[in-house]
């Protein structure tokens, strides 16, 4: 078959009916098409037929013979692809070239016929309607294609860097690869010998594996010691071919034999403690997999599937007289009431990856992660092998959210078969086992009970969580409650209902969104019930300064005194929620600088899932110098460099800042102080290492945990949403949203607006549409691909504002501490209360669908 | 004629070709390719794109119209004929899916689909559908199952524009086969356990006749979603109605998503064909369609929200009377 890709003509043979995505892909290895849903559902795969936007994972391949064939690399230079980068449409970037693909395409037509007008966003959300961010990084990219549309990117930058043309023009450094499809994923990566690894995984929910048969074919078994998977989609083993087919083929021919087991799928059940037991015995339960930062931090007791209590109570004895007290004196002075929450998957749109390969008894990872630096510490451990014989690259990550940490299946399979096979091995979830497999936010049952007294200060707070996180355990809901509103009597209970279904991983913020859906609901009904703006009483009970400030600007927002309610089929409203989350850091992080032809190449074992810390590093590196960004490079994604932070816990940033500028005060001492850049050009090869320096008076604990330091000082957030609600069909638009955040100084202003942004985006989805569904049957995952879990698409995001309270953070240095997680933790529970607000109806369940909705009020 | 090469421009051969070899016909790609991917189906799948005519729109004599199967929803919707005549059809071509599936999708391809079910699209999971024994989804997660009709197979049918063509009384041709109703591409439902339509897997849909308008009718088109955009309805209908100044002269209402096949919905017509279009007469021809809901235990949700998609539908209708 021939036809002509970016202007060329090739020739490929379609025997075996691939799909246009395998042929452009995988033969042509135009790999900025990305395959992330295969089924038609994100558009992460389009690329242009004759001028015309095309999935090309549903695409049979022969019907591009004699056409002509446009892909993102095509599109290098193109107006979109620049205003994609200028205006920061993106943040891991996995999505990006198929969104430029398709944003070209809307843009010419559009100014073919309209000129420069710029197009609304509903204009623009539907033509984008079939492609999905899971940074939902979407207000970014209503605004890059509306300024395509009116030609404000027509021509490049010119002139604005000393070298690297319009490199200073664009915000986050590797934005030109990310939108012409030049950047390198893991899932892109295609050395010669490649062999293609698949794992075999449990089709029971619980079963002894009795044997594992696989004849003369190299096989890694990858059960737990005791033989035994507790869950559909446990990894039992995994083999490798030349491609995926035949990697398939082998794994038909292996024999699995298995004992299958009475299984617990019932979270309820887990609750009594009553099911088959998932964890038999100390050993198996010690070797649970953890749904939250830290797995078994703090002991807890098991009763049957039922873990737990762990406390994190004050005074909790008071906490429940006081309550007990006032259910039978003051009825009206409680608040109470069951909040669930539905388990909210990560889903980021690289799947889990990882390539191996074995070179003189070194083993060399790529792997997409969050934990560059961890992967390769545990891989040695792992492989028995010495530190400096692992090296890991994440150059580019397609998204993390939390589930891509430490030493995961993939990677474990990959570098095993590598060395069974002598060969670079691959493994690349499909999206199937993405969904299954690749972690979750667990679900949650939270029981709340809340009293005020006589003069309307909270006066006692009972929280008892039930995480739902199948066979892992570890989830932490009530106990963040212990930081909010005062220092009033508290019993805080974390439980964990154990089944026989895969296990959660921490997601962004874990437990802060599910513990706020509560809490912040609660505080809500109180204020209704003291007759008190929801705005001032959170003022009042909350004594942390940086909220008082965001309480005070949010009371002032038109958006808060906006109109309300209604009582036609079309309701608005509008919710407060607030929270506040832990300042961590690592710190031992280190920043080397090196002079290396007249720039300064930064290096660090940290790694950019779309959060931005290339950026950061640069900017701090260029400040505290003060060069010229164009003249810092900043190289990270690698493990064999100074150790840097794992990208999670929002410790990033407040790690890598101050060892950058440590680094460069060291740099310029080397250099003789003053100008340094004039003295570059004749320093090559000078190096410094600069190190994390301790906070002003020290952290909040006097030792680390796990390797991260608590830091003294909350972060917190105050969000106000809009929604409109239609009472007739049940669905909830969410109009505007205000997020307040109080992070200290902000480092890169657009990066950071990005992050907070999507996490907005992120919180929409949790409050609204996502919702991890399993057969109650067999305990299979059903919602094993985008089009059952749904996450929000562009046209689902409201009009975003974000605004940054930068003081209270002097005691660190730079001023300034993480974001990703604070960002997110209000949102749902805002729209909970926006949509109480609308309609004088609460919803206790979460997502809010339709038909819940409509249940309630009633229609 | 060979099975082995057939010739990819003429029907007979094709429809051989599938009758010898298996599989299935393909048009746009867009079903067929994701569950080829998937493996819940191994094809061989025999492409019907190298036959000419089946593209396209063309009037009848009478002032009908007869539309290509292989015409795509994205031409449907942006059809200036279509748009005027039958306009139900266009807004429900336009609405389905996404941008990208819309210009590959074709008329037939909508009609003649594979269901939603998450258990028969599984790989991993047997069922009626796939030959199994049982319905999985019954004793199991059925939350967007249908809420009319018993079974055995508890999925909606997934066509749109089927629900679109119903109220437009539509016919298929069929390839060496006589035409007949859209209605009886799927009959009752009581015979698709194995299938979502009643044609034999090598005839082929080769175009869809629609009769002449009525003077001054108006149509709608509505989904209930959760999102914004590109979702599957948990229920959609179409409404067609005529007036003589305040009066219904003729109504033809249609939903989805509420019952195995797309359905047609006399009750609704009959209550407001003679009436007075006033809200209380849309409300109770709309709130006929309860008679018919037989919900599963997770699906009672869409008895109401069935009933006031029906009425969203019939109000924008009126709507666009007015205007």
């Amino acid at each position: 078959m021939e036809f002509e890709v970016n202007g060329v003509r090739r020739t490929v043979d379609v025997d075996g009916d691939p799909a246009a995505v395998d042929v452009v892909r995988d033969r042509l290895g135009l790999t900025g098409t990305k395959l992330v849903c295969a089924g038609g559902v994100c558009g992460a795969c389009t690329i242009q037929v004759d001028g015309e936007p095309r999935v090309s994972c549903l695409t049979p391949a022969a019907r591009l013979a004699g056409r002509r064939v446009t892909t993102a690399e095509g599109l290098s230079g193109h107006p979109v692809a620049r205003a994609f980068a200028a205006e920061d449409a993106l943040q891991c970037g996995y999505c990006t070239p198929g969104f430029v693909v398709e944003a070209a395409a809307f843009v010419e037509r559009r100014r073919a016929l309209h000129g420069t007008a710029r197009p609304g966003r509903e204009q623009i959300a539907e033509a984008l309607a079939g492609h999905l961010c899971r940074c939902g990084a979407y207000e970014g990219i209503f605004r890059a294609v509306a300024a395509a549309c009116a030609g404000d990117h027509d021509t490049a930058p010119t002139g604005s860097a000393p070298s690297g043309a319009g490199a200073a023009a664009v915000p986050r450094v590797e934005a030109p690869e990310k939108t012409d499809g030049s950047a390198r994923y893991t899932t892109d990566l295609h050395p010669d010998g490649l062999l293609e690894g698949v794992i075999i995984r449990s089709p029971h929910a619980h079963a002894h594996v009795r044997s594992l048969e696989a004849g003369d074919l190299p096989l890694v078994p990858l059960l737990p010691p005791d033989g035994v998977v507790r869950y559909v989609g446990q990894p039992v083993a995994a083999v490798a071919g030349t491609d995926r087919a035949g990697a398939r083929a082998a794994a038909a021919r292996v024999t699995v034999d298995y004992e299958v087991l009475p299984a617990a799928l019932d979270a309820r059940l887990a609750r009594t403690g009553e099911g088959p037991p998932v964890y038999e015995d100390k050993a198996s339960r010690k070797r649970a997999p953890g749904s939250g930062e830290t797995p078994q931090l703090v002991p807890a007791r098991w009763r049957g599937n039922l873990r737990g209590p762990s406390a994190m109570s004050k005074r909790p004895a008071v906490a429940v007289r006081r309550i007990q007290e006032a259910r039978t004196k003051y009825p009206e002075r409680v608040v109470e009431g069951v909040f669930t929450t539905a388990a909210q998957t990560h889903t980021p749109l690289e799947p889990h990856a990882c390539l191996a390969h074995w070179a003189d008894g070194t083993l060399h990872l790529q792997v997409s992660t969050q934990s560059v630096k961890a992967v390769a510490e545990l891989a040695a451990e792992r492989f028995g092998l010495p530190a400096e014989r692992v090296v890991a690259r994440a150059v580019h990550v397609g998204g993390g959210f939390g589930c891509k940490m430490g030493l995961t299946t993939d990677v474990v399979a990959a570098a095993e078969l590598a060395r069974l096979h002598g060969a670079p091995v691959r493994v690349v979830l499909d999206r199937d086992e993405e969904l299954t497999d690749g972690g979750y936010r667990p679900a949650s049952r939270i029981r709340l009970a809340m009293t005020v007294d006589a003069a309307g200060d909270l006066s006692a707070l009972a929280m008892d969580a039930d995480s739902d996180g199948g066979v892992s355990v570890g989830g932490t809901v009530a106990a963040l409650a212990r930081f909010m509103y005062g220092k009033a009597p508290r019993r805080l209970r974390d439980f964990d209902t154990v089944t026989h279904r895969p296990p959660g991983a921490p997601f962004r913020g874990p437990g802060g969104p599910t513990m706020c859906w509560a809490l912040e609901q609660a505080v809500d009904e109180m204020a209704h019930r003291l007759g008190q703006d929801p705005i001032a009483l959170r003022r009042r009970w909350d004594g942390n300064p940086k909220r008082h400030a965001l309480y005070d600007h949010a009371a002032a927002l038109p958006l808060w005194s906006g109109r309300r309610g209604g009582t036609g089929r079309f309701r608005r409203g509008v919710g407060v929620a607030a929270a506040n989350w832990l300042y961590l850091l690592d710190p031992v992080t280190e920043v080397e600088l090196a002079v290396e032809d007249g720039i300064v190449v930064a290096r660090c074992a940290v790694q950019d899932m779309g959060t931005g810390s290339r950026t950061v590093l640069r900017r701090a590196v260029a400040d505290a110098l003060g060069l010229h960004e164009a003249r810092v490079r900043a190289e990270i994604g690698h493990s064999d460099t100074v150790h840097g932070p794992t990208s999670g816990g929002s410790r990033t940033t407040p790690s890598l800042v101050p060892a950058a500028a440590d680094a460069a005060a060291r740099l310029r001492e080397a250099l003789g102080g003053s100008d340094v850049a004039a003295r570059l050009d004749a320093a090559h090869g000078v190096r410094v290492t600069g190190r994390r320096p301790r906070d002003h008076r020290g952290f909040a604990l006097p030792f680390t945990l796990g390797g991260v330091a608590v830091g003294r000082g909350f972060t917190g957030s105050v969000q106000v949403a809009e929604v409109e609600v239609d009472t007739r069909l049940g669905r909830i638009r969410p109009l505007r949203v205000w997020s307040g955040i109080a992070a200290g100084r902000i480092h890169e202003d657009r990066l950071a607006r990005s992050q907070c942004e999507g996490a907005v985006v992120q919180g929409i989805g949790y409050a609204l549409y996502e919702e991890r569904r399993t057969d109650p049957v067999t305990g299979r995952v059903l919602t094993d691909n985008l089009e059952d879990y749904r996450i929000p698409g562009i046209g689902d995001t409201p009009e975003i504002t974000v605004h940054f309270h930068q003081e209270g953070f002097d005691h660190v240095p730079g001023g300034g501490v993480g974001l990703g997680e604070i960002a997110t933790l209000p949102t749902a529970a805002c729209l909970a209360n926006a949509v109480h607000d609308a309609t004088g109806w609460r919803p206790y369940d979460m997502p809010i669908r339709p038909d819940r909705l409509l249940e309630g009020l009633g229609t | 004629m060979s099975t082995e090469r057939p010739d990819l421009t003429d029907l007979t051969d094709l429809s051989a070709a599938v009758r010898a070899r298996g599989g299935e016909l393909r048009a746009g790609g867009t079903d067929t390719g994701a569950r080829q991917r998937s493996g819940v189906s191994t094809g061989p799948f025999t492409d019907l794109d190298g036959v000419a005519d089946l593209r396209g729109t063309e009037p009848l004599p009478g002032g009908g119209l007869r539309i290509g199967a292989l015409t795509t929803l994205a031409e449907l919707a942006a059809d200036p004929r279509v748009r005027a005549g039958w306009p139900a059809l266009a807004l429900a071509a336009g609405t389905a899916a996404t941008p990208q599936i819309r210009a590959a999708g074709t008329l037939g391809g909508n009609l003649l689909q594979r269901n939603r079910c998450w258990y028969f699209r599984n790989p991993h999971i047997s069922c009626l559908q796939k030959g199994g024994a049982g319905c999985p989804a019954r004793e199991g997660d059925h939350h967007f199952g249908v809420v009319c009709g018993g079974g055995p197979c508890i999925t909606p049918h997934p066509s749109t524009l089927a629900t679109a063509l119903l109220t437009y009384d539509a016919e298929a041709e069929i390839h060496d086969e006589a035409p007949r109703s859209v209605a009886d591409l799927y009959g009752d439902g009581d015979r698709l356990h194995h299938a979502d339509h009643l044609l034999l897997p090598y005839r082929v849909l080769t175009a869809v006749r629609l009769p002449a308008p009525l003077p001054g009718e108006r149509a709608a088109y509505h989904r209930a979603i959760s999102r914004a955009h590109a979702e599957w309805p948990l229920v959609e209908a179409t409404a067609r109605l005529a007036l003589d100044g305040a009066t219904v002269t003729h109504a033809a209402v249609a939903a989805g998503g509420v019952a195995r096949v797309p359905l047609r919905l006399p009750e609704v017509e009959t209550v407001l064909i003679g009436r007075e279009a006033t809200p209380g007469t849309l409300a109770a021809a709309a709130a006929t369609v309860l008679t018919r809901c037989r919900p599963l235990p997770q699906t009672g949700y869409k008895t109401t929200l069935f009933r006031d998609t029906v009425l969203e539908a019939l109000e924008q209708a009126l709507d666009g009377a007015a205007r």
